[in-house]
């Protein structure tokens, strides 16, 4: 089983009448990774998680967790999975113990096997003193934590959070996101879709970004960001700023463009170095007085609106078409 | 990875009845179809008429089953569906039929619950002798059964709203009630009315309560389990069908 790869999709994809949601996507995560599926509002990421978890049967292509075929063998499939949907979908008539225990036998865990692993598990989720508290009372943080918490109580292998993060507090968020590594620590695979560029690139090994149902790109983080080299940056602040200065920095041979960010301007390049001697001669032809120089490097966010920004409503049109 | 067997897939199944129970049984829109209408109807088509107990009882039984059994699943479904609690059973290592299954049997649980309840006052106040429990139990139970599963495949239209279920079943639900010999006795109709009254599932719980209170049934004890054992596949696979075009769909 350790060869075996924690998900594999081949050719997903899903119509939703005449439009195109998921477009033939594939692609593949190893055991133990935290695999990030990143994309703009509308990209498919939740329907991708909703195919690759049985709730919504792809119009084309199948997926294996864990080397079950979804589509085949959906009983073995899901037994190796917990899902953490975009919403926190529990019972909010029961407690969090009743939450628990419920989901345990909806996977088959035995009794005393359930009842051992829901207390652990309230305990690790912060939630053991209110543990026979209908959660209708419970905080937005609280049900998304026992939300996660119904997902582990039958020893998944695979975890998968769709935004799990989404429109929780700073202190929320950084529980969940530090209960996270510590379950991949412990070896389990985790999917993670977010529309949050910053919480990728910390927490992923690898991330697929996907736009317009299609994935546009997968890689590390870091090499999604330095792949990035066309969009290089020097920026810099004058103690007196001119408009005859912007254009004197507009004339420079390696800039393609200026941008003012406040009171300082971010000079676009293709190379930082021979952008930084051209404006250390100008600032010594026309004597100007620096405040700050800073060169900067692409971040995730450049690559990300780099590669899912150009021309989203020609596409859709494209999308809605596709079947016609 | 062990298998899966049917004791596994009956204990899941039975999880989702009793997770119902608790859930939805004493929701207003259970209560209000489950149990006050049924009530009421009955009160509206027999106060005045002085009819004897031996006429009454099925009649009041009937009703009970046929709307308090169809309820919970037009209740629960729509509601798991808003909230996105039926998303928990399609992720989860249970068949499609499995959860069907245990959403039946909480409408069963609530149907023949209060129909048993109704039928015992029943009795008890119009000191009627049972003289066919069989067919008593029978059409109790079983009818339970095949209007649970009437109401889950109604529950497949997808909806986030109770009522946008609700509706559409009143709109099989009273119709189906005159032409079952409810009202008026299927000898009593025209040959076309007869035959309506055989293809209708409430003519076989009224034949089989019939029976258990001491009067004949139309169509005959063995006609009325078979009908009432067809129309309970027939909703419960027509149902599974629908809920899986709706996952298509979603």
């Amino acid at each position: 089983m350790t060869n075996t790869n924690a998900i594999e999709a081949h050719g997903l994809t899903k119509f939703y009448g005449d439009f195109l949601a998921v477009d033939h996507i594939s692609f593949e995560v190893e055991q133990g990774e935290i695999f990030g599926f990143l994309g703009p509002n509308g990209a498919g990421k939740s329907t991708t998680i909703r195919m690759l978890t049985g709730v919504s049967t792809p119009t084309e292509g199948t997926a294996k967790i864990m080397g079950f075929d979804i589509l085949k063998h959906s009983v073995e499939a899901k037994s190796v999975m917990g899902i953490v949907p975009d919403i926190s979908n529990i019972y909010t008539e029961l407690s969090a113990w009743e939450n628990l225990i419920f989901t345990g036998k909806l996977y088959g865990v035995s009794k005393d096997r359930r009842e051992k692993k829901a207390e652990e598990l309230l305990q690790l989720f912060d939630l053991y003193d209110r543990w026979d508290e209908k959660t209708e009372t419970f905080s937005r943080g609280m049900r998304r934590r026992v939300c996660i918490a119904m997902a582990l109580i039958s020893d998944s292998k695979v975890l998968y959070l769709d935004e799990p993060t989404s429109g929780l507090d700073v202190k929320s968020v950084r529980s969940i996101r530090r209960l996270i590594r510590e379950l991949n620590e412990d070896g389990l695979t985790v999917f993670l879709t977010t529309h949050n560029i910053e919480e990728a690139s910390q927490m992923c090994d690898r991330i697929a970004i996907i736009n317009r149902g299609r994935i546009a790109e997968i890689d590390t983080p870091e090499r999604i960001r330095t792949a990035m080299k066309s969009n290089q940056a020097v920026e810099i602040a004058f103690k007196e700023q001119t408009k005859g200065t912007r254009e004197m920095l507009e004339k420079l041979s390696s800039v393609t463009e200026v941008q003012k960010r406040g009171d300082k301007l971010r000079l676009i390049t293709n190379d930082s170095a021979q952008t930084l001697r051209e404006i250390l001669q100008a600032i010594d032809e026309n004597g100007l007085v620096p405040v700050s120089l800073n060169t900067l490097g692409a971040s995730m966010e450049d690559a990300f609106l780099w590669l899912t920004g150009a021309e989203m409503e020609s596409e859709i049109i494209h999308r809605r078409n596709r079947r016609r | 990875m062990t298998q899966v067997t049917i004791g596994d897939r009956i204990r899941r199944s039975w999880a989702i009845t009793v997770k119902d129970m608790k859930i939805y049984y004493m929701r207003p829109p259970a209560l209000m179809f489950g149990i006050l209408f049924p009530v009421a109807l009955f009160f509206t088509f027999t106060v005045g008429r002085n009819l004897s107990p031996d006429r009454l009882i099925p009649v009041l039984s009937a009703q009970t089953v046929f709307w308090s059994a169809s309820t919970i699943g037009p209740v629960a479904i729509p509601m798991e569906r808003r909230l996105r609690t039926f998303e928990r059973f399609l992720s989860a290592p249970i068949s499609l039929i499995a959860v069907l299954w245990g959403k039946m049997m909480a409408g069963f649980i609530f149907g023949a619950g209060i129909t048993t309840l109704a039928t015992v006052i029943g009795i008890l106040w119009g000191n009627q002798t049972v003289s066919n429990p069989a067919a008593l139990v029978l059409g109790i139970g079983l009818s339970s059964m095949v209007y649970s599963a009437m109401g889950i495949l109604f529950a497949s239209i997808p909806t986030g709203s109770p009522g946008e279920v609700i509706v559409p079943l009143n709109f099989v639900r009273i119709p189906l009630m005159f032409v079952s010999g409810m009202f008026i006795p299927v000898e009593n109709m025209p040959a076309a009315g007869q035959i309506v009254a055989a293809l209708s599932p409430l003519t076989h719980t009224i034949g089989l309560l019939n029976l258990g209170t001491g009067s004949p049934s139309v169509f005959g004890f063995a006609a009325n389990i078979g009908a009432l054992l067809v129309w309970m596949l027939v909703f419960l696979y027509v149902g599974q069908l629908f809920h899986k075009m709706i996952m298509r769909r979603e």
